[in-house]
């Protein structure tokens, strides 16, 4: 397992490597002259010669290779530069912002993961029922609505007609429980259906037969017997929705006006703010790489067949 | 530990977190009687006057200049009570408000003055206003009275003296011995509390000169999706929206606002929203006779109304009577097909569905970006389809706000759009900016230029007498409009909207300023 774990972070070490030259190469490629975006941000509109200052300033009048190898050099040592757009330091508003994106992700997970399991459950209890067809239904349409529209239609419900939670703001429990829906729905929906599936598999098992001619409920079965045997496959599926949650952030954060790390990438976006975009880059890789390993390392821990099968390789 | 006290303690922690997740709501809405609670649509930044980061209108809650630029462009006192421009316009004298301090107690006199001017006057990086780059010295009479020398005469000087930064003053005790100003204290009516990436808070100012407000805090919640601000509105949790730089207001959604019982509140505006052509890359718009048709062919009503749902004026000049120094307002040209169908026949642009001319079709490329004027891809396939009835087939290229500079610079565009900069800059700033070849202009690109014509009319009204300026302007307006050079299409007009909480609001004066003026706020 420790091999195992050794080989996944040096290949994770080349990953991030790749991924911040094509990352560079995104940005530097895309239309838009930052510099014209500062000038017109700090109103120096009518100031010849002004954009050239500002290319000056932060550097853009230099060969890409040494702009990449200065940026690399310095994210080696920790220090991710400062934002075109705010003068800020990049590593001080990370730090601000992090937690927030965190707290956004593991509570809509949380959300995700209970709202998964119990529909999941429900709908495989009484197979072909209406409850089953309900969940269906849920994840059909929870599945395919856009995340902007379910934040929409939440806001519109909960906090403009029904008034019982705030609309927008990051001020204690009340203020989170609508992001946490919003971003919590459609992968609610996708693991609400790896539950069902799974369960339905496991209860044709030989492993159930045997169980049930010993007389034990079927409630018991599921719960004691399958839910554990679907475990590496829902722990892959979760994997996956995080990853997908932590995405799910540039859309839902400004909608709610949460100050994360998804507002801060968007915004870095739409200003060419190098600096902000290459950092939000690098650590939404680094989370997506880690989510990956800790999805397989628990896999591994919780399955003792895919544990002797890598272990072998 | 039993499982069973587990579950029980596990339990309770939870309750306690959720109640004291709670508990702030319910705190907050009792402390929200004497708020006014507006929307910023992005975080205020460093309100360092000599930076370029903060938002103008929070800056404003804070800093006030010599003198405040009024509705209509009126130059009314603020922290000077009475100027004169002596010695050919050379020497402003001015007369300093007495019993002003500081937000910390330091008195605002001809001392704090002479040094606020003298960090920024005269320096390389103001030089893009007229009165830095004109700058020769700052005289201090005595305690109250002090002219300011400039080597030449500055246009639009009071209109400088005006603006959000870097003219405002602050307290020379919140600025480091670099120059950095670690504080933001100034004279106004409002005191900064906190600031944050979600919200910058402001309580009243019992030391303020001025009337004060008549609620006690101010709180600036940064909200960038324009859909969650409404909802905030709508939910309680804000006063006011809106503005065109503060937290943008969709006209849709004031219509829907309007409809759910809100007070909207649309000011005429003083930006205009300008098609600007580009003869040098399209051949069919050196003639002014396609130009004209253009213009005819575009009914300025119907695009308002697809839009702005009838909150904007279709406009006939470059800018609004709003405005100081705007000139005659000629009529906003009407939709007519037949005359614009005869000036394509006249030019030679024949045949149909759409025209062509040896060969070539009339086909125009009309570059627009969404993000910089919103709601300009709806207008603009309003405008394709009106255009395409008289032959002309418009190309429409949607780009972002970071790639729209960037054409326009490199002037890659047949058509496109332009919005003039408003009160307190204009009239000077946009004709300077947008039109004198001689000026570079990186950042905007230019919407029209004739070195060997429009260049001397726009000259002579900078060099022009005070009492010749407004005959001169009028000069470079007739000659704008008789050569089709431009069409202007829309007045943007500046929208709020606010909750039945506030009582007396009235948008403000410029686009950069904060509407707290004449709030009373209801229980």
């Amino acid at each position: 397992m420790l091999r195992y774990t050794g080989n996944r972070l040096q290949q994770s070490v080349v990953l991030l490597f790749l991924a911040s030259v094509v990352c560079f190469t995104l940005v530097v490629s895309s239309p838009g002259n930052v510099a014209v975006l500062i000038a017109e941000l700090r109103g120096m509109i009518g100031s010849p010669g002004y954009v050239e200052q500002i290319e000056q300033e932060i550097g853009l009048n230099k060969p890409l290779l040494i702009r990449y190898a200065d940026w690399l050099g310095n994210v080696i040592q920790g220090d991710f530069g400062i934002s075109y757009r705010t003068g800020h330091d990049v590593n001080a508003d990370i730090m601000n912002r992090i937690t927030v994106t965190g707290m956004l992700v593991a509570g809509g997970a949380v959300v995700a993961t209970v709202a998964s399991l119990v529909l999941g459950f429900i709908g495989a209890f009484w197979p072909g029922g209406i409850t089953d067809r309900a969940v269906r239904g849920f994840a059909l349409v929870g599945a395919s609505t856009p995340t902007f529209f379910v934040g929409a239609l939440v806001i519109f419900m909960f906090a403009v007609i029904l008034n019982l939670v705030p609309a927008v703001g990051f001020n204690g429990l009340k203020s989170w429980i609508l992001p946490w829906i919003t971003v919590a729905v459609l992968p609610a929906a996708v693991l609400s259906r790896v539950v069902r599936v799974g369960l339905e598999e496991a209860m044709a098992s030989p492993y159930v037969l045997t169980a049930k001619s010993k007389g034990l409920s079927r409630f018991r079965i599921m719960f004691r017997d399958a839910l554990p045997n679907i475990t590496p496959i829902y722990i892959n599926a979760l994997g996956t929705q995080i990853g997908l949650m932590t995405a799910a952030a540039i859309i839902v954060e400004p909608l709610f006006a949460w100050q994360g790390m998804g507002d801060y990438f968007l915004n870095g976006v739409r200003f060419r703010d190098f600096m902000v975009v290459q950092a939000c880059l690098l650590l939404f890789l680094t989370f997506f790489i880690v989510v990956n390993l800790v999805v397989d390392l628990t896999v591994m821990a919780t399955d003792p067949r895919i544990r002797r099968q890598r272990s072998g390789a | 530990m039993k499982r069973r006290m587990f579950l029980q303690r596990s339990t309770a922690v939870i309750g306690a977190s959720a109640l004291g997740g709670l508990y702030p709501g319910i705190l907050s809405a009792q402390a929200h009687e004497n708020t006014l609670r507006i929307a910023i649509s992005k975080a205020a930044g460093d309100l360092d006057l000599l930076k370029h980061y903060a938002i103008w209108a929070v800056q404003d809650l804070m800093f006030e200049p010599l003198v405040k630029y009024g509705k209509g462009g009126e130059i009314e006192p603020c922290l000077a009570t009475d100027w004169s421009l002596e010695d050919g316009g050379t020497t402003l004298k001015l007369t300093l408000r007495e019993g002003v301090t500081f937000q910390d107690g330091t008195p605002f006199d001809a001392a704090a003055c002479k040094w606020n001017l003298e960090r920024w006057m005269g320096t390389e990086k103001f030089e893009w206003m007229s009165c830095s780059k004109n700058f020769e010295s700052v005289e201090m009479v005595d305690d109250y009275h002090v002219n300011i020398h400039f080597k030449a005469p500055v246009i639009s000087l009071l209109q400088e003296l005006s603006y959000t930064r870097p003219s405002r003053f602050v307290s020379p005790n919140a600025v480091d011995e670099e120059g950095n100003q670690v504080e933001p204290i100034g004279t106004g009516p409002w005191r900064q509390v906190s600031a944050s990436e979600a919200e910058n808070v402001f309580e009243r100012y019992d030391g303020y000169w001025g009337e004060k407000p008549s609620y006690e805090r101010l709180e600036a919640k940064v909200i960038p999706e324009s859909r969650s601000r409404v909802a905030a509105l709508r939910s309680g949790e804000l006063d006011v929206i809106g503005g065109f730089w503060i937290a943008p207001l969709s006209p849709i959604e004031a219509k829907q606002l309007e409809d759910a019982g809100f007070t909207i509140s649309v000011d005429p505006g003083n930006v205009t929203l300008v098609m600007g052509f580009n003869p040098d890359r399209s051949e069919a718009l050196r003639d002014n006779r396609v130009r004209r048709a253009i213009s005819l062919g575009v009914d300025r009503e119907a695009v308002g109304k697809a839009f702005y749902h009838g909150y904007a004026r279709p406009a006939g000049s470059l800018f609004s009577d709003v405005l100081p120094l705007s000139g005659q307002q000629f009529e906003a040209p009407a939709r007519d097909v037949a005359a614009a169908s005869a000036l394509l026949e006249e030019a030679g642009w024949t045949g149909g569905p759409i025209r062509s001319k040896e060969g070539k079709p009339l086909s125009i490329e009309m570059v627009i970006s969404p993000d910089a004027v919103p709601g300009l891809r709806i207008m603009s396939e309003v405008m394709q389809a009106q255009l395409k009835e008289i032959g002309i087939d418009i190309v429409i290229h949607s780009v972002d706000h970071a790639t729209k500079h960037t054409e326009m610079l490199e002037r890659k565009y047949d058509i496109g759009f332009f919005l003039t900069y408003g009160a307190p800059f204009d009239p000077f700033g946009t004709i300077v900016g947008l039109f004198l070849s001689t000026f570079k202009n990186d950042v905007e690109g230019k919407l029209y230029t004739d070195a060997e014509h429009l260049d001397p009319l726009i000259n002579a009204a900078i060099d022009a007498k005070p009492e010749d300026t407004e005959a001169e302007l009028q000069k470079f307006y007739d000659w704008l409009h008789d050569n089709d050079a431009i069409a202007p299409l829309l007045f943007v007009p500046g929208i709020w909207a606010h909750s039945d909480r506030v009582a007396g609001f009235t948008g403000p004066a410029t686009e950069y300023d904060m509407p707290y003026e004449n709030i009373t706020l209801k229980a």
